[in-house]
């Protein structure tokens, strides 16, 4: 029997379509639906200039909405040949880590919701408001923060704002452990995560997963190792576990706030003195950047022509991930709520996912001007 | 008295559903963030479910997008009476950054279904949101039952 | 089991029973911190109307720039207006606006500096080669430093230090050889364009009976006023320039085809229903021969194929006689169309 789930169903945030082909409570297989949220922001990106772009990058997604305007905007220092000052480059991955652990917090928070335990979900938002506040005081706003700008960072953080967000993170590091040591160690949510959805390392190469869901299958794997800001100034290891069920990508997440805590730290106390932004001149030229997103790879590909977006192409990291959920993770699930459980533990980012490539196999190259003009049969 | 009585009933426990008919997750993510213990949404007896069949109020985030348009009307259709239709953020009130030549968006949602209140902000913050819903939701709702009698 | 006494602890606590009891929410909380970036403020006094913050700003209609009415004693002032359903918060107008001090105001501490101002461009400005005599004066009109430059002998407009203040524009000596484009309002432009032309259709359409009657080589005139039409595109959108610009540019390049229908000629061959390439003529069996003015596609095909004249070929060419906007002139000539008819 095929069992539906969404597009707007308790279980999920955001419109998506799981279609479980189940036998009793067992689940065979799944495939997974998309198209909810296309809204052309690659065609809307065209032939506008940078400032414009950045804003509308920033609203590829609302969650990691932060790294998508920092790889823009180092596509297009790449293209220029030149990088943003230090101390903006710290300032960058001081916000990034912020936005990591509240993006992973929220992932796990939704997946202990899925599993019906109120109280870590509860806990785990709590943990979550005073970064958001820590990312609204360095940058001015929530979600969707406007801080990154080509060359720099918008506005510069004073000294009073690093003492309070290192204040912050102190108390999430001190309360954090208590509930890591819940989900570690809780009996009732060991027995719905342990073995759950596993995926081996050789699927994870197959279905090209990234990011946590990857680094869990054992696929040790992060861009954050080859970045120069953290290559050349921080003590960075890369995280990753061997299980590659729900539990080891619990976990990882919880080890990458760990270590992101860490890495704040580093930079407010090593935050070098200057400038935060300075002025570059954009030439004509084509440019591509991949950075680590809180879900894994992303990459921009931007062809300008020094003053307007020529073409631009976004490849974010929960397609792959999705895939690799609705593969080789839902696949001979025992229950039906374990299916939506192990989903939810990819954290799937559908905002994210929403755009078109098309491929004609005929090798023509065609051009279309918005998802009304194709005819698929 | 059995109106006041409704009436109690009806402001005293409300279901939301958010329907997010294509924007970039902030204002959805905002409103779980409602949830957390700091702004506490439930606290009022507003319940984030999700189940338009059970819906009092049908939170509307995103611009409406290709897919969205007719299953738009089928989930306000589904919805029970009474009920009050939120529009959250600027997606569906002008479609914010989307609504530009090329995109595949048809904002406002208020040419789909009957807008009852709107929060502007490219995401409203939770402070904000909250304020508008404790402003305007258990009295429309409360309103709307009566002027179905 | 320590998650059970996790949960005990948890609920013996004397907060979690007083704030159950009590649902309220702190006031604290529901205060805006203070860097936190909301809806820009407008200081109506200092705008100066350069229109940098509309140029700026990514959301289509978050913001735009008003003018208020005149009064007795002074003018109106122009000012711009945040609408709060599309601004998004950005404060990237305040971070443009080149007013001292700023007219618009968005969260605190922004990085403003001259060099990363970007100026208003809702106009652009290109050489075309064909035209152009390389006389230079555009380059020495030119206010920004090296906007205007010569790259392999031809004249090149950078955009990107382009400010498009029009100054170039009125010292060419060629008309057209410079050219400035609004690159902003192409909907509006559309919808003018639009109107004018079926306004003129119109018009020409009314004088069927005179035209009917012309000889080969005689010549019919109308001149046609364009208030009406300026009233007509000032409700589509309020700018001046914009709609001469789009009058002008109009007039300059259109020539219509008119095609004219001799009902009282039709011998019902039917030659031109099968060669209508937009199925605009049809034949009933009790109307005979029938053509739907509004699919036709003016292509003359119809013309060149009938024997008997029916069809009739015009063509009609357009001149803008401008003194203002209120009482300037559109000439329209209309001729017989020389193209030979099929045998």
């Amino acid at each position: 029997m095929i069992l539906p789930i969404g597009p707007i169903h308790p279980g999920l945030k955001e419109p998506l379509r799981l279609k479980l082909k189940t036998r009793g409570e067992k689940v065979l297989s799944a495939e997974i639906d998309y198209g909810y949220v296309h809204r052309g922001i690659e065609r809307v990106m065209k032939n506008k200039t940078w400032q414009k772009g950045i804003f509308l990058s920033e609203r590829v997604c609302g969650i990691c909405s932060y790294i998508h305007t920092q790889t823009f905007a180092e596509t297009f220092e790449k293209i220029a040949g030149e990088r943003a000052p230090l101390r903006a480059q710290y300032l960058r991955v001081l916000t990034n880590e912020l936005d990591r652990i509240q993006s992973h917090l929220l992932a796990n928070s939704t997946y202990f919701k899925v599993l019906e335990h109120e109280t870590l979900f509860m806990y785990m938002l709590s943990l979550r408001e005073p970064v958001m506040d820590a990312i609204e005081l360095l940058t001015g706003n929530r979600v969707n923060m406007g801080w990154n700008v080509v060359g720099g960072v918008r506005m510069d953080a004073e000294e009073k704002h690093l003492q309070s967000i290192m204040k912050i993170m102190n108390e999430l590091e001190e309360q954090y452990d208590k509930y890591v040591e819940m989900f570690e160690h809780g009996p009732l949510l060991g027995l719905r995560s342990h073995d759950v959805g596993r995926m081996s390392r050789d699927d994870a190469i197959k279905a090209r997963a990234v990011g946590p869901i990857g680094r869990a299958s054992g696929l040790k794997h992060d861009l954050r190792e080859f970045h120069h800001t953290y290559r050349d100034n921080f003590d960075f290891k890369v995280i990753w576990r061997k299980e590659g069920d729900n539990f080891a990508r619990t976990m990882n997440r919880f080890d990458e706030i760990t270590q992101s805590i860490s890495l704040i730290k580093q930079v407010i106390n090593n935050l070098p003195e200057g400038k935060v932004r300075k002025k570059i001149d954009i030439p004509a030229g084509y440019g591509d950047w991949r950075n680590e997103a809180p879900r894994g790879e992303v990459s921009y590909m931007i062809e300008t022509n020094g003053n307007l977006i020529r073409n631009v192409s976004i490849r974010t990291p929960s397609i792959m991930n999705i895939d690799a959920c609705a593969k080789y993770m839902l696949h001979d699930v025992a229950t039906v709520a374990d299916a939506v459980a192990t989903y939810a533990s990819v954290d799937p980012c559908i905002a994210c996912t929403e755009r078109v490539v098309i491929l004609d196999e005929s090798g023509k190259n065609r051009e279309f001007q918005g998802i009304h003009d194709i005819n698929i049969k | 008295m059995l109106d006041s009585l409704k009436d109690i009933i009806r402001k005293s426990s409300i279901h939301v559903c958010l329907i997010n008919t294509g924007g970039c997750n902030g204002c959805d993510i905002e409103v779980v963030a409602l949830l957390s213990p700091r702004y506490d949404l439930e606290q009022y007896g507003i319940y984030v479910h999700n189940n338009p069949r059970e819906a009092d109020v049908i939170l509307v985030t995103g611009a409406v997008t290709e897919q969205w348009r007719e299953k738009l009307q089928r989930i306000y259709a589904k919805a029970p009476e009474p009920k009050i239709v939120v529009a959250i953020g600027n997606c569906p009130l002008s479609g914010d950054v989307f609504n530009q030549e090329g995109s595949s968006v048809y904002a406002p949602v208020s040419d789909f279904i009957p807008v009852d209140a709107e929060i502007s902000g490219c995401p409203p913050r939770p402070s904000e949101i909250l304020a508008a819903i404790l402003g305007v939701g258990p009295d429309a709702i409360a309103a709307k039952g009566r002027q179905k009698q | 089991m320590s998650s059970v006494i996790w949960y005990l602890y948890e609920f013996a606590r004397k907060s979690w029973a007083e704030n159950f009891a009590a649902a309220k929410t702190d006031s604290e909380i529901m205060e805006t911190p203070s860097r936190f970036r909301d809806f820009p403020q407008v200081r109506k006094e200092y705008c100066i109307a350069c229109g940098a913050c509309t140029a700026a700003c990514p959301a289509p209609m978050a913001i735009k720039l008003v003018r208020s009415e005149d009064s007795a004693h002074e003018e109106g002032i122009t000012y711009p207006i945040i609408n709060t359903r599309g601004c998004i918060r950005c404060g990237f107008c305040a971070e443009v606006c080149p007013t001292d001090p700023k007219t618009l105001l968005c969260g605190e501490n922004h990085l403003i500096r001259e060099e990363f101002t970007i100026l208003p461009v809702d106009k652009m400005f290109v050489i075309d080669d064909y035209l152009c005599i390389k006389c230079k004066k555009c380059m020495k009109s030119c206010k920004v430093g090296d906007a205007i430059s010569e790259i392999d002998n031809k004249m090149v407009i950078d955009q990107s230090k382009c400010i498009s203040c029009g100054e170039c524009l009125k010292t060419c000596p060629v008309k057209g050889a410079i050219k400035g484009i609004f690159i902003s309002n192409v909907e509006e432009q559309k919808e003018i364009i639009n109107m004018v032309v079926n306004t003129l259709e119109a018009r020409i359409e009314s004088e069927k009976d005179k035209i009917k009657k012309l000889e080969p080589e005689e010549i019919f005139k109308i001149d046609f006023p364009i208030d009406e039409l300026v009233e007509k595109s000032r409700e589509i959108i309020k700018n001046d320039e914009l709609i001469k610009d789009t009058l002008e540019k109009i007039t300059d390049r259109l020539k219509m085809n008119i095609i004219t229908w001799d009902d009282e000629k039709c011998k019902n061959c039917r030659l031109c229903v099968k060669e209508c390439p937009s199925g605009a003529i049809t034949y009933d069996e009790e109307k005979g021969v029938q053509r739907n003015p509004k699919k036709c596609l003016k292509c003359s095909i119809c013309y060149q194929t009938c024997p008997f004249g029916v069809a009739g070929f015009y063509v009609a060419r357009f001149l803008l006689s401008e003194t203002s906007m209120d009482d300037g002139v559109i000439h329209i000539t209309l001729k017989a169309a020389q193209l030979p008819i099929r045998s």
